[in-house]
C-alpha cells in the first residue's frame, strides 16, 4: 500500500524512502494431523487455503499419496509445500528407476525428506510436514518435519495453523496424558485405538479447531493406509 | 520536525484520505464551489458519494480535501464559532467571507503539525456584493483568489484552469468550467471519483447542482448526443 | 498545565484472620500499597502510567499483549420508516476466535443503536461512556436523544484520541427528526448514506448492498438486506463468523434488538463422547483448610395453629 497521502500537492506528492524488501514467504493456513494405529495410520488436513482474512480456496486437498503405500502433507506455506512434494515425488521416481521399482520404506522416505528440506537450510521450506505409511512391520509410521529438517517417528502429530490447539487433546486421547486409572491409581496404560475410534478423534479434532480457528473449516480429507493400500474419506466443515 | 518543512505524509494508519479534485470559482453573480465525491482508505472507496461542500455558515461555505476527521473537526469548530460567536445576533454585522477564512487559516497554521487539511473557503460578501475565495493549503497560508483548485486532482487541471477562467463569467459559464475541470481531474486522478457536486451562491441564495458521470461529465465529445431544437 | 495527583500514603496490610497458624511459612499477610491507586482515582479521563514502561519493556524486545480486536461485519440500512443495524457475531484475538457469539450491538439510548468493529474494549467503553452523556444530556434537557447528538460526542470524543481509540461504528436510530443512519472512524470522520458497510468483512458486505439496494425498501426487505450483507460477511471473510444480530428502529416505535436473527453456524454433533470415568484425574496431594467455624443450633419450630 501506498505510504503517501494524496493533498493539494497532488502534483508533488512525495512520500518518505523507505526501505522495501520482498517478502517471498507467505501463510496459506490450514492444519494437518497424522495418527498410526497398530496396523494402519491415517494423515487427515483441511481442504481451506487462505491468504489474511480471505479465501483463496474451499476445496484444495493437501494430503498426497506419493505411491508405495505412503501419504505425504507439507503445511504451512502452500507453494513451498507443493514444491517440497513435487520434488519428493521426482526422486522417487529415480528411486524406482534405479531399484527396479523397490517399494520405497517409510523411514527411508522420511531420511530422504530429510535431506531435501536441509538442502534449504538458509533458505528454509516455510512448512510444518507429516508422511504417514506402514513400516517393514506392518505398523502404522507417522514421520513429522519442523521446516529445516530435523524429524521424529511419532505415534501422533498436528501440523499447522491449529496445531497447538489439536496436539494437546491428543496427548490426551491418543496417548492418555494426564489419564489416571480410577482402580488402580496408575496412568492409564498405553493401547492401541481402533480405526474408528481414531476416525471419531480425528473428525472431532477438526470440527473443534473450526470452532476456534479462523483458518481452519470448508472440508475434511482424510487418508487411511491399511494392509490393503491407501483409502480416502470426505467430510464437511464449517464454512464460517 | 523543524517547524520549516512540514511532513505532511504522515497521515496516520488507515486514516480517511480525501484524494480530492475541488475548487471555487468567482462569477459575475457571486461564487460557486465544486467537489467530486470520493474518500478513500487505501486502494478501497469508502465513500462514493461524500459531500465535501460544507456549510459553515448562510453564504460562507468550503471545500475540504486531506483528512476527511481533520477537516471535519476545523469545519465544525469554524461552523460553531461563526453561528454562536462572530456571526451571532451579538455582533453588528454578519460574517463576512474574509473573517470565515481568517479562523479557517488561525486553526491550520497553530496546528500545522497535526493536520492533515487543504481548505478552500468561499463564499457571497452580502456587504460588498461580491463572490470571494480563499485558498487555506497545508501548513496554514491564506491566499484571496478569484478562483482556486486543490486536491490530489487538482495537479491535472492547473493549465486548463488557466487557459480558460474569464473575470465575471455567468452563472452557465462557470458551472461549465468547473463541470469540465473536475471531470478532467477525476478523469486522471485515480483518487478522485463518483459524481460532481456544486454550489452557487449569489445574492439570490443557495442552489445545489449535481452531475453524474458518463450522462453529465465524463461523455468525450465525439459522444455527445446532440440535443434536438 | 498537568494536574499534579496527591501524594498521600497509606502502608496498608490486609490480614486475612482464621488461616491455621501452622501454616506460617506461608506469607499469609500481603501488604497493599495504596498510595499509587488513590493518586489515580484522582485523575480524569484514561491513564497513561503504564507507557514509559511499556516503551521500555518493548525497546527490549517483550511483545505488547493484544488487544481483541473485532474483525468484524457491520452494516447498517434505512428504509421507509425507520432503520436496521446488523452485525456478525465473532471475536478474534489472531487467528483464534476468542468468542463464538459476541455482541456487536451497542445501545446508546433506548431508540438509538450502536454497531462496532475495531478493538472490542475501544467500542465497548466508547459506546458505554456516550451514552450515559447522552442520558444525561436527556434529562438535562427533557428531550428525547437524537442521533446527530450521539454522532457528534463521538465524533469529538474520537477525534480527541487522534485514531489511538480504535472505534468504528454505525450509528443509527429514530428521533423526533425521523429516523437516522451514519458510520464514524476511528480519527474522528463521520459518513452519512442509505446504507453503510464497516470492519473487516465490510467489502463483502459492501458487495450485497451495491447489487441489492434500492430506494424505498419495506422493513422486511431491509432486515433481509441487511441480514445477507452480514452473511456474504461470515462466509467469505474470515474475520467474521457465526450468527447475525439484528437491531430494528421504527419511528414511532421501540426498537428491537433480534439477537441471533439468523444463526447458520450450529455446530454438529460430536463423533465421540468425552466424558471422563470419575477418578480418572489422580490427586496429588490434599489439604483442607477450615475458613470459618460452623456451628449448628437446633431452633425448634413452632406449632401449626389451626386458625
Amino acid at each position: 500500500m501506498s505510504n503517501t497521502i494524496a493533498s493539494e500537492y497532488g502534483h508533488t506528492d512525495t512520500s518518505v524512502p523507505i526501505e522495501h524488501r520482498f517478502n517471498p514467504y507467505s501463510d496459506n493456513g490450514g492444519t494437518i494431523l497424522g495418527i498410526a494405529g497398530e496396523d494402519f495410520a491415517v494423515l487427515a488436513g483441511d481442504t481451506r487455503h487462505t491468504s489474511g482474512y480471505s479465501i483463496n480456496s474451499r476445496f484444495q486437498p493437501k494430503i498426497m499419496d506419493l505411491g508405495d503405500d505412503l501419504v505425504m502433507s507439507a503445511n504451512g506455506f502452500s507453494a513451498d509445500g507443493d514444491a517440497l512434494i513435487r520434488s519428493f515425488q521426482q526422486q522417487l521416481t529415480w528411486y524406482h528407476f534405479n531399484n527396479q521399482n523397490k517399494k520405497l520404506r517409510p523411514s527411508s522416505a522420511a531420511r530422504l525428506i530429510q535431506h531435501l528440506l536441509y538442502g534449504h537450510r538458509f533458505f528454509p521450506y516455510y512448512v510444518h510436514t507429516i508422511i504417514a505409511g506402514l513400516d517393514e512391520e506392518g505398523k502404522g509410521a507417522i514421520y513429522s518435519f519442523d521446516p529445516v529438517g530435523s524429524y521424529e517417528r511419532e505415534q501422533c502429530r498436528a501440523g499447522g495453523a491449529a496445531a497447538s490447539l489439536i496436539m494437546p487433546f491428543l496427548d490426551n486421547q491418543v496417548n492418555f496424558k494426564n489419564q489416571y486409572d480410577p482402580a488402580t491409581g496408575q496412568a492409564r496404560l498405553k493401547t492401541y485405538l481402533k480405526l474408528d475410534e481414531v476416525l471419531n478423534l480425528v473428525r472431532d479434532a477438526f470440527t473443534s479447531a473450526t470452532e476456534r480457528h479462523i483458518e481452519v473449516g470448508d472440508c475434511l480429507q482424510i487418508k487411511i493406509i491399511t494392509k490393503e493400500g491407501v483409502r480416502e474419506e470426505f467430510y464437511p466443515l464449517k464454512r464460517d | 520536525m523543524n517547524g520549516v518543512s512540514v511532513d505532511i505524509n504522515h497521515l496516520k494508519k488507515g486514516e480517511v484520505n480525501l484524494g480530492t479534485s475541488i475548487m471555487a470559482v468567482t462569477f459575475k453573480d457571486g461564487v460557486i464551489l465544486g467537489a467530486d465525491s470520493r474518500t478513500t482508505t487505501g486502494a478501497y472507496i469508502a465513500n462514493r458519494v461524500t459531500d465535501k461542500l460544507t456549510q459553515v455558515y448562510d453564504k460562507i461555505w468550503c471545500c475540504r480535501s486531506g483528512s476527511a476527521a481533520d477537516t471535519q473537526a476545523i469545519t465544525d469548530i469554524v461552523r460553531s464559532y461563526l453561528t454562536y460567536q462572530v456571526g451571532s445576533d451579538n455582533f453588528e454585522r454578519p460574517a463576512s467571507v474574509n473573517v470565515a477564512a481568517s479562523i479557517f487559516q488561525e486553526l491550520c497554521y497553530n496546528n500545522k503539525d497535526n493536520l492533515t487539511a487543504g481548505i478552500i473557503c468561499a463564499g457571497y460578501d452580502e456587504e460588498k456584493q461580491q463572490g470571494e475565495v480563499y485558498s487555506i493549503p497545508i501548513g496554514g497560508s491564506i491566499h484571496k483568489q478569484d478562483f482556486a483548485i486543490a486536491g490530489s486532482g487538482s495537479g491535472f487541471i492547473y493549465g486548463y484552469c488557466n487557459e480558460n477562467f474569464r473575470k465575471n463569467m455567468t452563472r452557465d459559464e462557470t458551472v461549465n468550467f468547473i463541470r469540465k475541470s473536475l471531470g478532467q481531474a477525476i478523469k486522471w486522478d485515480g483518487s478522485s471519483g463518483g459524481v460532481i457536486r456544486m454550489i452557487v451562491l449569489t445574492k439570490a441564495g443557495i442552489e445545489r447542482l449535481i452531475f453524474y458521470p458518463e450522462e453529465t461529465y465524463l461523455v468525450p465529445k465525439e459522444f455527445e448526443i446532440p440535443q434536438a431544437a | 498545565m498537568v494536574a499534579q495527583p496527591v501524594q498521600k500514603v497509606f502502608p496498608l496490610t490486609l490480614k486475612i484472620t482464621n488461616l491455621p497458624s501452622s501454616n506460617s511459612s506461608r506469607p499469609w499477610r500481603i501488604p497493599v500499597r495504596i498510595d499509587c491507586y488513590l493518586s489515580h482515582i484522582k485523575m480524569a479521563g484514561l491513564s497513561f502510567d503504564n507507557f514509559q514502561r511499556n516503551q521500555y519493556i518493548a525497546s527490549k524486545g517483550v511483545a505488547m499483549p493484544k488487544a481483541t480486536s473485532t474483525g468484524t461485519t457491520i452494516v447498517g440500512c434505512k428504509f421507509n420508516g425507520g432503520v436496521v443495524i446488523a452485525a456478525d457475531t465473532r471475536a478474534t484475538a489472531g487467528p483464534i476466535v476468542a468468542d463464538k457469539n459476541c455482541e456487536k450491538l451497542h445501545k446508546l439510548s433506548p431508540k438509538i443503536w450502536c454497531a462496532g468493529a475495531g478493538t472490542a474494549a475501544d467500542t465497548e467503553m466508547v459506546t458505554q461512556l456516550i451514552g450515559s452523556n447522552l442520558e444525561l444530556h436527556s434529562l438535562y434537557t427533557n428531550r428525547e436523544p437524537r442521533v446527530i447528538a450521539s454522532l457528534t460526542l463521538l465524533k469529538q470524543h474520537l477525534f480527541k484520541y487522534q485514531g489511538h481509540i480504535g472505534a468504528y461504528l454505525i450509528v443509527a436510530g429514530v428521533d423526533p427528526t425521523g429516523a437516522h443512519l451514519f458510520s464514524i472512524h476511528a480519527h474522528g470522520s463521520t459518513d452519512v448514506g442509505p446504507y453503510q458497510t464497516l470492519g473487516s468483512g465490510s467489502l463483502a458486505a459492501m458487495s450485497v448492498m451495491e447489487t441489492q439496494w434500492k430506494e424505498n425498501m419495506t422493513k422486511e426487505e431491509c432486515i433481509k438486506l441487511c441480514a445477507d450483507a452480514i452473511e456474504a460477511g461470515i462466509w467469505n471473510d474470515l474475520g467474521s463468523g457465526s450468527n447475525v444480530d439484528v437491531c430494528v428502529m421504527e419511528v414511532g416505535k421501540d426498537a428491537q434488538l433480534l439477537r441471533n436473527y439468523i444463526t447458520p453456524n450450529i455446530r454438529e454433533q460430536k463423533a465421540k463422547s468425552y466424558k471422563f470415568k470419575k477418578g480418572t484425574t489422580a490427586i496429588l496431594r490434599e489439604s483442607i483448610y477450615n475458613l470459618v467455624d460452623v456451628e449448628e443450633t437446633e431452633i425448634p419450630v413452632p406449632m401449626e395453629v389451626d386458625a
